[in-house]
C-alpha cells in the first residue's frame, strides 16, 4: 500500500506546498527523539499560536497548554503516543499572548516498516468560535432551566403563602366552579359548618350536608344578584341548620371576570355573624332595661321635688328656693337622659314609633323656641321665615329634633350671644337650618357626629354629655323621610340643616 | 264626701310617694303592693278610682284590668295605668283603661286625670 501510494506521489514540493497552504494547523513530531520535539509546523500553526517558527521547533507540544497542565485530554493523548495510536481531543491552549482557544487536536502516528512510531502529525483546529457558541448555548439553557426552577419555586411559595393566608383568615370561604360545584373549602368553613373537605369537595353548593344549604336566599343570591352585580357584598343570610343550629350569616360572593383558566369561578366568603347580633341585641335589651329600671326611683325623686315645690312656705329664703328649683332642673336633665337612651335602644331595635298627624310646622317651631328662649335668656334665639303649610308627622318627635339643634347650638357657642333659625319652604320639602357662632366642627368629625355614642375629643371635656342628641335627631328626621346634615367652620360655627318631604295632596285628602 | 283613690304598684317607693302626692290633692288614699289582692281590695275597699301600675310580677295591671271590666261589680270603676314602658298606652287602651300617663308623670297632669274622671 506504501508503495503504491509512493508511486502516486506527484512531488515533495508541491505535497510541502499543499502543507504550507493548509488552513489548519499542522505540526509534526519526532518520537525517536526525546522529548518528542516538534520538528515541523505549518503557517497556519504559527497563525492559531501566535508563536513563530523559531519558537516552536524543537518544543514539546505541551507549551501551548501554558500553565493550564491539568487537562484530561493529555492522559488521551499520552496513551496516544505511548500506544502509538490515532487519537481525536480538545485542548485548552493558550496563545503567545495568552489568550485562551479551544484547539481541536488530531494526532496520527507516522510507522516505519518495523512498526515502530516514528512520529506524530499533529492537526490542529482552532475551533474557539464554536465552543463558544456552545457553551453559550450552553449557558442559556442552564440559565433557563434555573429560571424555570425559580419560577416553580416562586409559584409554589406564592400558592402556599396564597392558601396560608386563606387558611389563617377567620372566616369561611368556597371556591367553585361556575356551576356551583365546590372546588375548594377552608378550614374555617369546614370547622364551622362541622363538615369534612370529602363530604364538600366536588358537591354541588346546594346539596352540602345533604341539602343543609339549600337556602332559597342563598339561591337567590347566587342565581339572580351575582350574575348582573358582581360582586355581591355584605348579604345577610339567616338559616337554620340542623345540627349547629340558626346562623346569620353574612355573605360576599364574587365571580372571576379576568380571562384565564380561573374564569367564572365563584368566590363565597361566608362571615358568620350570629355571635356579633346577639351581643348587639344583648346590649339593646340590657340599654333598655337600664334605662326602664331607672326610671320608676326617677319617678318617686320627680314626685318628691315636685311636692316640695308644692309644699314649700312663701317666706322660704332665696337660697333654698334656688336649691329646690336647681334640684328640680338637673332631676329633669335626668329624665330627659333617660329617655334618650329608651329612644336609643328602640331606634336600635326598630321600634321608634312615630305618630303621625298632620300640625302647624310654624307654630311648632314659634313654641319650641319661645320655650328654649325662656330657659337661656342670655342667649338671643333668632326665627325667620315661614312654612306656612301643615305638616304630617310626629310633633313631639320634631319638637326634640329642633330642642336638640338648638340646644347643641347653644352649648358649643359659649363665646357667642346669638342663634338664627331660618325656616322655609323649598319646593315641596321643608327645610329648617340652625346656625352658631360657635366652636365649629372639623372637616374629619363632621361625617362622625351623627353616629351612636359618638363625641369629638376635645369637646367630651369641656361639654359632657352622652353623644345620643345628634343619633337620635338624624334617625327621627329619617324616618320621616327626611336629611338632617351640618356644615361648619372651625372657630366660625356650624350650620346644622333638616328637610322634610311634604306631601301636600295627601295632606288635604287627610284634612278634608 | 272625699273621695277614695286606691293606688297598686308593686314598687313601695313609688307607692309612698304617689300617697303624699295624692292626699295633697285632697284625697283618701288606699295602696296595694300585691297584685293578687286588688279584686278583694276593691270589694273590702270600695274606691272611687284606681291608679293601676303596669309591669308587675305574678299578675301584671292589664290582666287585672280584664278581669276588672269583666265583672260586673267594678266594670263602672275608673281606672288609670301608668307606666315607665313605651308600649304602656297601647297595652292600657288595649286592657280597656279609661286614661293612660306615663312615668315620671308631672303631678298637675296627673291631678287633672283624676279629677276628670270622678
Amino acid at each position: 500500500m506504501t508503495a503504491n501510494i509512493k508511486h502516486i506521489i506527484p512531488d515533495q514540493f508541491v505535497l510541502f506546498k499543499a502543507l504550507e497552504a493548509a488552513n489548519t494547523g499542522i505540526v509534526i513530531t519526532d518520537n525517536l527523539l526525546p522529548d518528542n520535539p516538534i520538528i515541523y509546523c505549518n503557517p497556519a500553526f504559527e497563525r492559531i499560536s501566535g508563536y513563530s517558527r523559531e519558537e516552536i521547533i524543537g518544543h514539546n507540544c505541551r507549551f501551548l497548554q501554558n500553565k493550564d497542565r491539568n487537562q484530561e485530554a493529555r492522559f488521551h493523548i499520552q496513551r496516544a503516543i505511548s500506544n502509538g495510536e490515532d487519537c481525536i481531543v480538545e485542548l485548552r491552549n493558550y496563545t503567545k499572548s495568552g489568550q485562551l482557544f479551544y484547539n481541536e487536536l488530531y494526532l496520527s502516528p507516522v510507522k516505519n516498516e518495523q512498526g515502530e512510531t516514528t512520529h506524530f502529525i499533529g492537526i490542529q483546529n482552532d475551533i474557539t468560535a464554536r465552543r463558544k457558541v456552545e457553551q453559550a448555548l450552553e449557558m442559556n439553557y442552564e440559565e433557563t432551566e434555573r429560571k424555570v426552577l425559580d419560577r416553580t419555586r416562586m409559584l409554589k411559595e406564592s400558592e402556599e403563602y396564597l392558601s396560608s393566608i386563606v387558611e389563617t383568615i377567620r372566616e369561611s370561604l368556597l371556591v367553585m366552579d361556575k356551576d356551583y360545584y365546590i372546588l375548594s373549602a377552608n378550614n374555617h368553613f369546614l370547622n364551622t359548618f362541622k363538615v369534612s373537605i370529602n363530604e364538600t369537595k366536588g358537591k354541588l353548593l346546594y346539596e352540602l350536608g345533604n341539602g343543609q344549604w339549600n337556602i332559597p336566599e342563598l339561591k337567590k343570591m347566587m342565581l339572580e344578584i351575582l350574575p348582573t352585580n358582581n360582586p355581591v357584598l355584605d348579604y345577610e343570610v339567616e338559616h337554620e341548620f340542623p345540627h349547629i343550629g340558626k346562623k346569620l350569616m353574612l355573605l360576599n360572593a364574587h365571580r372571576v371576570e379576568f380571562e384565564g383558566q380561573f374564569k367564572d369561578r365563584i368566590l363565597l366568603a361566608i362571615e358568620d355573624i350570629t355571635e356579633r347580633k346577639a351581643i348587639e341585641q344583648r346590649k339593646d335589651d340590657f340599654l333598655s332595661i337600664a334605662s326602664h329600671e331607672l326610671k320608676t326611683p326617677l319617678t318617686t325623686v320627680l314626685g318628691y321635688m315636685q311636692m316640695m315645690q308644692r309644699l314649700m312656705p312663701e317666706n322660704s329664703s332665696e337660697k333654698f328656693k334656688s336649691v329646690v328649683s336647681k334640684t328640680s332642673m338637673y332631676v329633669d336633665r335626668l329624665n330627659q337622659l333617660l329617655a334618650e337612651l329608651l329612644d336609643v335602644s328602640k331606634i336600635q331595635t326598630g321600634n321608634i314609633e312615630l305618630h303621625m298627624h298632620p300640625f302647624d310646622f310654624d307654630k311648632m317651631v314659634s313654641e319650641t323656641i319661645e320655650g328654649l328662649q325662656t330657659a337661656t335668656p342670655h342667649y338671643k334665639i333668632i326665627t325667620k321665615g315661614k312654612v306656612g303649610v301643615s305638616f304630617n308627622g310626629d310633633e313631639s318627635h320634631l319638637v326634640q329634633v329642633l330642642t336638640n339643634l338648638v340646644s347643641n347650638a347653644i352649648k358649643y357657642s359659649p363665646d357667642a350671644n346669638e342663634i338664627e333659625i331660618y325656616v322655609s319652604k323649598v319646593s315641596n320639602f321643608i327645610k329648617v337650618s340652625v346656625k352658631d357662632h360657635g366652636l365649629g366642627i372639623k372637616d374629619e368629625e363632621l361625617k362622625k357626629i351623627f353616629a351612636r355614642f359618638y363625641r369629638v375629643g376635645e369637646i367630651q371635656k369641656r361639654f359632657p354629655g352622652m353623644g345620643i342628641g345628634l343619633y337620635i335627631s338624624d334617625q327621627i328626621v329619617k324616618n320621616h323621610g327626611g336629611t338632617l346634615w351640618a356644615e361648619s367652620e372651625v372657630g366660625k360655627g356650624s350650620v346644622f340643616n333638616f328637610t322634610l318631604p311634604v306631601h301636600e295632596e295627601r295632606e288635604e285628602m287627610k284634612n278634608d | 264626701m272625699i273621695k277614695k283613690i286606691m293606688i297598686c304598684d308593686d314598687d313601695p317607693g313609688i307607692l309612698e310617694m304617689m300617697v303624699m302626692i295624692i292626699e295633697e290633692y285632697g284625697f283618701e288614699v288606699f295602696t296595694e303592693a300585691n297584685s293578687v289582692n286588688v279584686l278583694k281590695d276593691l270589694e273590702r275597699e270600695k274606691p272611687d278610682l284606681l291608679l293601676l301600675d303596669i309591669w308587675m310580677p305574678v299578675l301584671s295591671g292589664d290582666q287585672i284590668l280584664k278581669t276588672i271590666k269583666a265583672e260586673p261589680k267594678f266594670s263602672s270603676l275608673p281606672v288609670i295605668m301608668y307606666s315607665a314602658s313605651a308600649e304602656g298606652l297601647a297595652i292600657a287602651q288595649k286592657a280597656g283603661a279609661d286614661d293612660y300617663i306615663s312615668k315620671p308623670f308631672d303631678m298637675n297632669d296627673l291631678e287633672a286625670k283624676i279629677t276628670a274622671l270622678l
